[in-house]
């Protein structure tokens, strides 16, 4: 039951008798929507504050500058919303995006194979799809832990975050690949366009996180995948006995989150035409920040892209609008904690509204019961 | 259990691969036995740095070795991570394999001094390198980079690259770390002489290029006409100067950062940096492992416990000259 109403695509007919039910209550409707849409209140309440103590805050460079820094966020916070979403967690995100740059730098500056006395130079998009399969293979793992071997995602995950740095660090010996421009004579030029292009004046990071959030957003809402998802995070065991393919769905989540990690890990390497072994720390913590302010549950079954987005973006916004208003680093890390607080302390009072209202409407009207959670 | 058998292996493993390595290229090492202070060179030097995975930190460790075993001593590396435990550990099992000198760039000013005292009364000589430890008289020899010396002689070279003036961001490394502090007051001793120059931005980038990076473009939205970047080290100026090149502004803001790392130099070789202090961890490595040498000798060093050593600053002038983390003659 649970499974297929937290399902929440299939909701129109749910939604009928829910607002007949609402038009005696109208009044109480008006805090469910404030908190429904606090993330954005949250966003735009900062946007205001920031542009009232700071003239430059409010430019159109400063805002694709800014969007551009969230973009890193909100990709990774994509993939991970499709863990959360299963009730599972992904902490080798932050380690997959040092990861996928380091296979990049490696590739990039020539791989060279010993056995053969050759040096191979890959053009540069073999090497983003080596990187982009190298995140999702590190996914894989993760989410065969997960499913064949009932390792706890959490768990499995931290165990993958040192195992990924570890690689990073081993492949690269330590150091960071400079110089990732290319050579003209070598054919492998073009890898600073990922991250540090533009395309219509727009940078192409940002694109890439539209394009995301549209494909991720439709796979959640049309297809039996997405609803699968759903289904697993809510209730698994009823998801199992209704015929969901719980174990693909889990294991393809978490090759999701590292595809993304490596994307944004391709992204923000190409930005500095360096690969650092070390970057990315602490990535993962952001991510699930993102997801959280979003409005998703930890528990699963309950988020959407949008909520994640704006979750991005309320986080970038502020941890560079601090910086501009140029409020000390001490500030802006502990400023940063209280809004993740207040974030799910709110989303815990939306709850309990909405229990309480579903259940005032299961006693007043023998209908179904069934308000689906904000899914939308 | 398992774990401790597993450790083991490693350990012994470890050891005959290390004494192989050096047995094969070494030379004389070993023979001496069981001599203490013998008046002659020979036995195992122990090595112990923080992460390798640092450039800095492998140059220092790759160079202790290379000169221990030119002096005909055995070697062993390790690492101890910056955890004050597993330097502890590091140091027991020096002990117990009778090493004859340990050369140590410490886990933590105070945390370390307990297992220093412990290697002392053992008999095993210490001798700390690029960092130092809050209690004199414990360790053979303190040697470390004067910071603060090397800092102030990079803002020169700032102010010189900003003869105009103009406004500046600061930089600045992991608030815990001490040289982080260091550097920054040795910067703004020297920025504070020019009254031109003026501060439009001092923040943190936690040492990390990608942090630096994102707080520079975002500086730059505020302060279009940012004159100079100084950075506390060279990774983020690295950052810097990614942000700084992607806006396009590269010829009109001046980067400085410090540590000597290889990406830097060759950025000052390609124009982009202005310039960058170099920590001569190389030459500090050299001169702890010859005076643990001529301890195990004579009994003595021959040089003061504290012993602090100028850095240099690179520019376009001798980026030539540059090997990783030290400067040809």
């Amino acid at each position: 039951m649970t499974a297929t109403t937290t399902g929440a695509r299939p909701s129109t007919n749910g939604r009928g008798p829910g607002d007949k039910g609402g038009t005696a209550k109208r009044e109480i409707d008006y805090l469910g929507i404030l908190l429904e849409g606090r993330a954005f209140i949250a966003l735009i309440v900062l946007i205001i504050i920031f542009a009232l103590l700071s003239d430059s805050f409010l430019t159109f460079n400063n805002l694709l500058t800014m969007t551009k820094h969230v973009a890193y966020n909100a990709i990774l916070a994509i993939g991970m919303l499709f863990v959360i979403l299963k009730g599972g967690i992904d902490l080798s995100v932050g380690s997959t995006v040092g990861l996928s740059g380091v296979i990049a730098g490696v590739l990039l500056q020539g791989w060279q194979i010993d056995a053969f006395g050759v040096v191979i130079y890959p053009p540069v998009w073999v090497v983003v799809l080596c990187s982009l399969a190298v995140g999702t293979l590190v996914g894989y793992v993760n989410g065969l832990l997960v499913t064949k071997f009932s390792v706890a995602p959490f768990i499995a995950t931290l165990g993958m975050l040192y195992v990924a740095r570890g690689a990073a660090l081993l492949i690269s010996n330590g150091s960071t690949y400079p110089r990732l421009g290319g050579d003209p004579e070598l054919g492998n030029t073009g890898f600073g366009i990922i991250g540090g292009g533009r395309l219509f004046g727009i940078p192409t990071a940002i694109w890439i996180m539209v394009v995301f959030a549209l494909v991720a957003a439709f796979v959640l809402k049309n297809t039996p995948f997405g609803r699968w998802v759903y289904s697993t995070g809510g209730n698994e065991r009823a998801a199992e006995l209704s015929g969901v393919p719980v174990r693909r769905v889990k294991l393809r989540v978490y090759m999701i989150s590292g595809f993304c990690a490596a994307t944004t890990g391709l992204i923000i390497s190409s930005e500095l035409t360096s690969a650092a072994p070390q970057l990315g720390e602490s990535f993962e913590l952001n991510a699930i920040a993102a997801v959280v302010i979003g409005g998703a549950a930890l528990t699963g079954g309950r988020g959407n892209v949008r909520g994640v987005l704006i979750g991005a973006f309320v986080i970038g916004f502020l941890s560079d609008g601090l910086v501009i208003v140029g409020v000390s680093t001490f500030w802006q890390i502990a400023i940063k904690g209280a809004v993740i607080i207040l974030a799910v302390m709110l989303d815990q009072a939306q709850q309990r509204i909405k229990r309480s209202k579903n259940a005032a409407l299961a006693a007043s009207s023998h209908s179904e019961p069934t308000t689906t959670p904000s899914t939308s | 259990m398992k774990r401790q058998i597993l450790a083991a292996t490693v350990a012994v493993i470890t050891i005959v691969g290390l004494a192989g390595c050096s047995g094969s290229s070494g030379g004389s090492g070993g023979s001496g036995g069981s001599g203490e202070s013998s008046g002659e060179a020979g036995g195992l030097i122990s090595i112990i740095t923080p992460a390798q995975e640092n450039p800095f930190f492998k140059a220092e460790a790759d160079a202790a070795k290379a000169e221990a075993e030119k002096l005909g001593y055995e070697t062993s590396v390790a690492s101890h991570d910056d955890d004050p435990n597993k330097q502890s550990e590091l140091i027991d099992s020096a002990i117990s394999k009778g090493a004859k000198a340990i050369i140590l760039d410490n886990a933590g000013a105070d945390a370390s001094i307990g297992p220093i005292k412990k290697a002392e009364e053992a008999g095993v000589p210490v001798f700390l390198i690029d960092r130092e430890i809050n209690e004199n008289g414990i360790a053979k020899a303190q040697i470390v980079a004067n910071n603060a010396q090397g800092a102030a002689a990079v803002a020169e070279s700032f102010v010189a690259a900003l003869p105009e003036g103009g406004k500046y961001i600061e930089l600045t490394g992991k608030e815990s770390d001490t040289n982080a502090g260091v550097r920054s007051e040795a910067y703004a001793s020297v920025i504070s002489q020019y009254p031109n120059l003026v501060s439009a931005a001092k923040e943190t980038a936690n040492w990390s290029q990608d942090e630096a990076f994102q707080k520079v473009e975002t500086l730059l939205q505020r302060d279009p006409n940012v004159q100079g970047i100084i950075a506390g080290n060279d990774t983020m100026a690295l950052g810097a100067v990614a942000a700084v090149e992607s806006a396009g502004l590269l010829d009109k803001i001046k980067i400085v950062g410090f540590d000597g790392s290889p990406d830097a130099v060759q950025a000052i070789k390609d124009g982009k940096l202005v310039a960058t202090g170099l920590q001569p961890a190389v030459l500090i490595s050299q001169l702890a492992v010859q005076q643990a040498d001529k301890f195990i000798r004579t009994g003595e060093t021959g040089e003061e416990e504290k012993q602090s050593i100028d850095c240099v600053v690179i520019d376009a002038a001798n980026a030539e000259k540059y090997t990783s983390f030290a400067l040809e003659d």
